[in-house]
Protein backbone atom coordinates (compact mmCIF):
# COMPACT_ATOMS: atom_id res chain seq x y z
CA UNK A 1 0.00 0.00 0.00
CA UNK A 2 1.59 3.31 -0.97
CA UNK A 3 1.24 6.37 1.26
CA UNK A 4 -1.99 7.64 -0.28
CA UNK A 5 -1.34 11.24 0.75
CA UNK A 6 1.97 11.17 -1.13
CA UNK A 7 1.38 11.54 -4.84
CA UNK A 8 4.93 10.54 -5.81
CA UNK A 9 4.68 7.32 -3.81
CA UNK A 10 1.43 6.43 -5.59
CA UNK A 11 2.94 7.14 -9.01
CA UNK A 12 6.01 5.06 -8.18
CA UNK A 13 3.86 2.18 -6.98
CA UNK A 14 1.83 2.28 -10.17
CA UNK A 15 4.97 2.32 -12.32
CA UNK A 16 6.49 -0.57 -10.38
CA UNK A 17 3.28 -2.59 -10.75
CA UNK A 18 3.36 -1.96 -14.49
CA UNK A 19 7.01 -3.05 -14.65
CA UNK A 20 6.09 -6.22 -12.77
CA UNK A 21 3.44 -7.00 -15.38
CA UNK A 22 0.18 -6.33 -13.55
CA UNK A 23 -3.00 -5.05 -15.20
CA UNK A 24 -5.13 -4.62 -12.08
CA UNK A 25 -4.51 -4.24 -8.38
CA UNK A 26 -6.58 -4.13 -5.20
CA UNK A 27 -5.21 -1.51 -2.86
CA UNK A 28 -5.99 -1.38 0.85
CA UNK A 29 -7.17 2.13 1.59
CA UNK A 30 -7.97 3.81 4.90
CA UNK A 31 -11.69 4.08 5.63
CA UNK A 32 -11.87 7.87 5.92
CA UNK A 33 -10.42 8.61 2.47
CA UNK A 34 -12.37 11.18 0.45
CA UNK A 35 -13.96 10.13 -2.83
CA UNK A 36 -11.94 12.74 -4.71
CA UNK A 37 -8.71 11.26 -3.42
CA UNK A 38 -9.79 7.78 -4.51
CA UNK A 39 -10.66 9.17 -7.95
CA UNK A 40 -7.27 10.84 -8.19
CA UNK A 41 -5.57 7.57 -7.16
CA UNK A 42 -7.53 5.72 -9.85
CA UNK A 43 -6.32 8.28 -12.40
CA UNK A 44 -2.67 7.89 -11.35
CA UNK A 45 -2.91 4.14 -11.70
CA UNK A 46 -4.89 4.34 -14.95
CA UNK A 47 -2.14 6.56 -16.42
CA UNK A 48 0.29 3.69 -15.86
CA UNK A 49 -2.17 1.19 -17.35
CA UNK A 50 -3.23 -0.31 -14.03
CA UNK A 51 -6.88 -0.73 -13.10
CA UNK A 52 -7.34 0.12 -9.43
CA UNK A 53 -9.80 -1.56 -7.11
CA UNK A 54 -10.24 -0.55 -3.50
CA UNK A 55 -9.97 -3.00 -0.67
CA UNK A 56 -10.55 -2.85 3.06
CA UNK A 57 -8.78 -4.97 5.66
CA UNK A 58 -11.11 -5.34 8.62
CA UNK A 59 -9.41 -6.03 11.89
CA UNK A 60 -11.56 -6.29 15.00
CA UNK A 61 -11.82 -8.36 18.13
CA UNK A 62 -15.39 -9.66 18.27
CA UNK A 63 -18.34 -10.84 16.20
CA UNK A 64 -20.62 -7.83 16.78
CA UNK A 65 -17.94 -5.40 15.71
CA UNK A 66 -17.20 -7.44 12.58
CA UNK A 67 -20.86 -7.61 11.55
CA UNK A 68 -21.25 -3.87 12.13
CA UNK A 69 -18.20 -3.07 9.99
CA UNK A 70 -19.37 -5.43 7.24
CA UNK A 71 -22.79 -3.73 7.15
CA UNK A 72 -21.09 -0.37 6.91
CA UNK A 73 -18.36 -1.06 4.37
CA UNK A 74 -19.48 -3.96 2.17
CA UNK A 75 -21.04 -1.72 -0.44
CA UNK A 76 -18.25 0.83 -0.40
CA UNK A 77 -15.25 -1.36 -1.20
CA UNK A 78 -14.56 -3.72 -4.10
CA UNK A 79 -12.83 -6.30 -1.92
CA UNK A 80 -13.48 -6.99 1.76
CA UNK A 81 -10.77 -8.85 3.64
CA UNK A 82 -10.84 -9.81 7.31
CA UNK A 83 -7.79 -10.29 9.52
CA UNK A 84 -8.66 -13.20 11.78
CA UNK A 85 -7.21 -12.27 15.15
CA UNK A 86 -8.89 -15.14 16.99
CA UNK A 87 -10.54 -18.44 16.17
CA UNK A 88 -14.14 -17.30 16.80
CA UNK A 89 -13.72 -14.33 14.51
CA UNK A 90 -12.14 -16.59 11.91
CA UNK A 91 -15.21 -18.84 11.96
CA UNK A 92 -17.65 -15.91 11.65
CA UNK A 93 -15.65 -14.27 8.85
CA UNK A 94 -15.17 -17.49 6.92
CA UNK A 95 -18.91 -18.25 7.03
CA UNK A 96 -20.16 -14.78 6.13
CA UNK A 97 -20.90 -14.35 2.41
CA UNK A 98 -20.01 -10.65 2.52
CA UNK A 99 -16.40 -11.52 3.27
CA UNK A 100 -14.25 -12.14 0.18
CA UNK A 101 -10.92 -12.93 1.76
CA UNK A 102 -9.71 -14.05 5.17
CA UNK A 103 -6.12 -13.93 6.30
CA UNK A 104 -4.18 -14.76 9.42
CA UNK A 105 -1.31 -13.02 11.07
CA UNK A 106 1.54 -15.52 10.61
CA UNK A 107 3.41 -14.18 13.61
CA UNK A 108 0.51 -15.09 15.92
CA UNK A 109 1.01 -18.67 16.96
CA UNK A 110 -2.32 -19.13 18.77
CA UNK A 111 -4.53 -18.63 15.73
CA UNK A 112 -4.27 -20.35 12.37
CA UNK A 113 -6.36 -21.63 9.49
CA UNK A 114 -7.57 -24.96 10.83
CA UNK A 115 -9.99 -27.65 9.65
CA UNK A 116 -12.99 -26.16 11.48
CA UNK A 117 -12.59 -22.82 9.69
CA UNK A 118 -11.76 -24.45 6.35
CA UNK A 119 -14.87 -26.62 6.62
CA UNK A 120 -17.25 -23.64 6.69
CA UNK A 121 -15.23 -21.21 4.61
CA UNK A 122 -16.92 -19.38 1.75
CA UNK A 123 -14.14 -16.82 1.63
CA UNK A 124 -10.79 -17.32 -0.05
CA UNK A 125 -7.68 -17.73 2.09
CA UNK A 126 -5.00 -15.12 1.45
CA UNK A 127 -1.33 -15.87 1.87
CA UNK A 128 0.92 -12.86 2.18
CA UNK A 129 4.34 -13.46 0.71
CA UNK A 130 5.71 -10.50 2.66
CA UNK A 131 5.39 -12.53 5.87
CA UNK A 132 8.19 -14.77 4.61
CA UNK A 133 10.66 -11.89 4.66
CA UNK A 134 10.66 -11.68 8.42
CA UNK A 135 11.00 -15.28 9.52
CA UNK A 136 11.68 -18.26 7.28
CA UNK A 137 10.38 -20.51 10.06
CA UNK A 138 6.86 -19.40 9.09
CA UNK A 139 7.15 -21.53 5.96
CA UNK A 140 5.92 -24.60 7.91
CA UNK A 141 2.83 -22.72 9.09
CA UNK A 142 2.01 -21.49 5.58
CA UNK A 143 2.52 -24.98 4.13
CA UNK A 144 0.17 -26.44 6.72
CA UNK A 145 -2.50 -23.82 5.93
CA UNK A 146 -2.15 -24.53 2.21
CA UNK A 147 -2.51 -28.25 2.86
CA UNK A 148 -5.71 -27.73 4.88
CA UNK A 149 -7.14 -25.34 2.27
CA UNK A 150 -6.46 -27.88 -0.47
CA UNK A 151 -8.14 -30.66 1.50
CA UNK A 152 -11.31 -28.57 1.90
CA UNK A 153 -11.12 -27.05 -1.60
CA UNK A 154 -10.85 -23.52 -0.22
CA UNK A 155 -9.69 -21.00 -2.80
CA UNK A 156 -6.23 -19.58 -2.17
CA UNK A 157 -5.18 -16.06 -3.10
CA UNK A 158 -1.48 -15.25 -3.25
CA UNK A 159 -0.69 -11.67 -2.41
CA UNK A 160 2.53 -9.71 -2.15
CA UNK A 161 1.20 -7.94 0.98
CA UNK A 162 3.50 -5.09 0.08
CA UNK A 163 3.74 -1.88 2.07
CA UNK A 164 6.25 -0.18 -0.22
CA UNK A 165 6.93 -0.23 -3.99
CA UNK A 166 10.11 -2.26 -3.47
CA UNK A 167 8.11 -5.13 -1.98
CA UNK A 168 6.22 -5.68 -5.23
CA UNK A 169 6.98 -8.96 -6.98
CA UNK A 170 5.88 -10.27 -10.38
CA UNK A 171 2.83 -12.56 -10.57
CA UNK A 172 5.13 -15.36 -11.76
CA UNK A 173 7.32 -14.92 -8.69
CA UNK A 174 4.27 -15.07 -6.40
CA UNK A 175 3.05 -18.23 -8.10
CA UNK A 176 6.56 -19.74 -7.86
CA UNK A 177 6.50 -19.11 -4.11
CA UNK A 178 3.03 -20.72 -3.97
CA UNK A 179 4.36 -23.78 -5.75
CA UNK A 180 7.30 -24.04 -3.40
CA UNK A 181 4.81 -23.92 -0.51
CA UNK A 182 2.78 -26.83 -1.90
CA UNK A 183 0.37 -25.58 -4.56
CA UNK A 184 0.27 -27.20 -7.98
CA UNK A 185 0.87 -25.17 -11.16
CA UNK A 186 -2.83 -24.52 -11.76
CA UNK A 187 -3.62 -23.49 -8.19
CA UNK A 188 -0.58 -21.24 -8.03
CA UNK A 189 -1.39 -19.40 -11.25
CA UNK A 190 -5.10 -19.15 -10.35
CA UNK A 191 -4.08 -17.72 -6.97
CA UNK A 192 -2.57 -14.64 -8.59
CA UNK A 193 -4.94 -14.20 -11.51
CA UNK A 194 -8.21 -16.11 -11.90
CA UNK A 195 -9.37 -16.19 -8.26
CA UNK A 196 -8.69 -12.52 -7.39
CA UNK A 197 -10.23 -11.48 -10.69
CA UNK A 198 -13.35 -13.59 -10.13
CA UNK A 199 -13.79 -12.01 -6.67
CA UNK A 200 -13.55 -8.53 -8.16
CA UNK A 201 -15.88 -9.34 -11.06
CA UNK A 202 -18.47 -10.76 -8.69
CA UNK A 203 -18.32 -7.69 -6.44
CA UNK A 204 -18.46 -5.22 -9.31
CA UNK A 205 -21.60 -6.99 -10.50
CA UNK A 206 -23.06 -6.98 -6.99
CA UNK A 207 -22.53 -3.23 -6.75
CA UNK A 208 -24.17 -2.55 -10.09
CA UNK A 209 -27.70 -1.09 -10.21
CA UNK A 210 -29.06 -4.11 -12.09
CA UNK A 211 -28.10 -6.56 -9.37
CA UNK A 212 -30.90 -7.79 -7.11
CA UNK A 213 -29.46 -10.98 -5.60
CA UNK A 214 -27.48 -14.02 -6.74
CA UNK A 215 -28.98 -15.14 -10.05
CA UNK A 216 -31.48 -12.27 -10.23
CA UNK A 217 -30.86 -9.14 -12.30
CA UNK A 218 -33.02 -6.30 -13.49
CA UNK A 219 -33.57 -6.94 -17.21
CA UNK A 220 -35.60 -3.82 -18.00
CA UNK A 221 -36.88 -0.86 -16.06
CA UNK A 222 -40.36 0.43 -16.88
CA UNK A 223 -41.03 4.09 -16.10
CA UNK B 1 20.06 -29.17 -19.17
CA UNK B 2 19.77 -25.72 -17.64
CA UNK B 3 17.31 -22.85 -17.50
CA UNK B 4 18.21 -19.18 -17.48
CA UNK B 5 16.51 -16.29 -15.71
CA UNK B 6 16.77 -12.63 -16.64
CA UNK B 7 16.53 -10.64 -13.41
CA UNK B 8 16.17 -6.86 -13.07
CA UNK B 9 16.99 -5.16 -9.80
CA UNK B 10 15.17 -2.05 -8.64
CA UNK B 11 16.33 0.13 -5.77
CA UNK B 12 15.79 3.63 -4.42
CA UNK B 13 19.21 4.44 -3.07
CA UNK B 14 21.55 1.87 -4.58
CA UNK B 15 23.81 3.75 -6.98
CA UNK B 16 26.32 1.00 -7.71
CA UNK B 17 25.94 -2.74 -7.58
CA UNK B 18 28.47 -5.39 -8.47
CA UNK B 19 27.92 -8.92 -9.67
CA UNK B 20 29.56 -10.28 -6.52
CA UNK B 21 27.16 -8.41 -4.28
CA UNK B 22 24.17 -9.73 -6.21
CA UNK B 23 25.60 -13.25 -6.25
CA UNK B 24 26.11 -13.17 -2.47
CA UNK B 25 22.52 -12.02 -1.93
CA UNK B 26 21.20 -14.68 -4.30
CA UNK B 27 23.15 -17.52 -2.71
CA UNK B 28 22.24 -16.48 0.81
CA UNK B 29 18.55 -16.34 -0.17
CA UNK B 30 18.70 -19.82 -1.72
CA UNK B 31 20.56 -21.08 1.36
CA UNK B 32 18.11 -19.42 3.77
CA UNK B 33 14.96 -20.83 2.20
CA UNK B 34 16.17 -24.14 0.67
CA UNK B 35 19.27 -25.01 2.67
CA UNK B 36 22.60 -26.40 1.55
CA UNK B 37 20.94 -29.27 -0.32
CA UNK B 38 18.84 -26.67 -2.14
CA UNK B 39 21.97 -24.80 -3.19
CA UNK B 40 23.42 -27.96 -4.74
CA UNK B 41 20.20 -29.17 -6.40
CA UNK B 42 19.13 -25.78 -7.74
CA UNK B 43 22.76 -24.97 -8.60
CA UNK B 44 22.28 -21.23 -9.16
CA UNK B 45 25.06 -19.58 -11.12
CA UNK B 46 25.44 -15.93 -12.02
CA UNK B 47 26.44 -15.86 -15.67
CA UNK B 48 26.21 -12.21 -16.62
CA UNK B 49 25.68 -8.99 -14.75
CA UNK B 50 25.12 -5.55 -16.22
CA UNK B 51 26.04 -2.94 -13.55
CA UNK B 52 24.54 -0.10 -15.60
CA UNK B 53 21.13 -1.61 -16.22
CA UNK B 54 21.10 -3.63 -12.98
CA UNK B 55 20.30 -6.78 -14.91
CA UNK B 56 21.55 -10.29 -14.27
CA UNK B 57 21.33 -13.61 -16.05
CA UNK B 58 21.31 -16.55 -13.66
CA UNK B 59 21.37 -20.21 -14.64
CA UNK B 60 19.91 -23.12 -12.69
CA UNK B 61 19.10 -26.78 -13.07
CA UNK B 62 16.13 -27.45 -15.34
CA UNK B 63 12.94 -28.16 -13.35
CA UNK B 64 14.37 -26.11 -10.46
CA UNK B 65 13.58 -22.71 -11.92
CA UNK B 66 10.52 -22.25 -9.68
CA UNK B 67 12.68 -22.60 -6.57
CA UNK B 68 15.19 -20.13 -7.97
CA UNK B 69 12.40 -17.72 -8.91
CA UNK B 70 11.04 -17.95 -5.35
CA UNK B 71 14.49 -17.34 -3.87
CA UNK B 72 15.01 -14.32 -6.14
CA UNK B 73 11.60 -12.96 -5.10
CA UNK B 74 12.58 -13.26 -1.45
CA UNK B 75 15.71 -11.12 -1.80
CA UNK B 76 14.96 -7.87 0.04
CA UNK B 77 18.32 -6.33 0.67
CA UNK B 78 21.60 -6.03 -1.15
CA UNK B 79 24.53 -4.23 0.46
CA UNK B 80 22.26 -2.75 3.11
CA UNK B 81 19.81 -1.22 0.64
CA UNK B 82 16.23 -2.29 0.03
CA UNK B 83 15.79 -3.82 -3.41
CA UNK B 84 13.19 -5.54 -5.54
CA UNK B 85 14.59 -8.30 -7.74
CA UNK B 86 12.05 -9.05 -10.45
CA UNK B 87 12.25 -11.97 -12.84
CA UNK B 88 11.73 -10.54 -16.29
CA UNK B 89 11.97 -13.72 -18.35
CA UNK B 90 12.88 -17.38 -18.20
CA UNK B 91 14.40 -19.20 -21.14
CA UNK B 92 16.28 -22.32 -22.16
CA UNK B 93 19.02 -20.31 -23.89
CA UNK B 94 21.04 -17.26 -22.90
CA UNK B 95 20.84 -15.96 -26.47
CA UNK B 96 17.07 -15.53 -26.37
CA UNK B 97 17.32 -13.61 -23.07
CA UNK B 98 19.97 -11.28 -24.46
CA UNK B 99 18.15 -10.59 -27.72
CA UNK B 100 14.75 -10.05 -26.05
Amino acid sequence: MPRVEDEQSCIKTAQMLKAAGYRAVALTLPTGLLKDRVRSLRNHFANSGIELFVRIDISCANRQELLRLLRRFRNVYDVVAVRCVNHTLGLVAARDRRVDIIFFDPLKRNVWFDHSIANVSRAALELNVSSLYSESILITKLMKEIDIARQHKVRIVLSSGCTSPLMIRTPEQLSAIGMVLGLNVRQASDGVSAIPWSIIEQNVERRSKEYVEDGVRVAKRVN
Amino acid sequence: MRRYLLIRIYSDNLTALSGEQFNDALLSSVRKYFGEIGVSTIAPKLLRFDPHRFEAIVGCQKSREKELQAAVALIREIAGSSVAALTVRISGTIKSLVTS
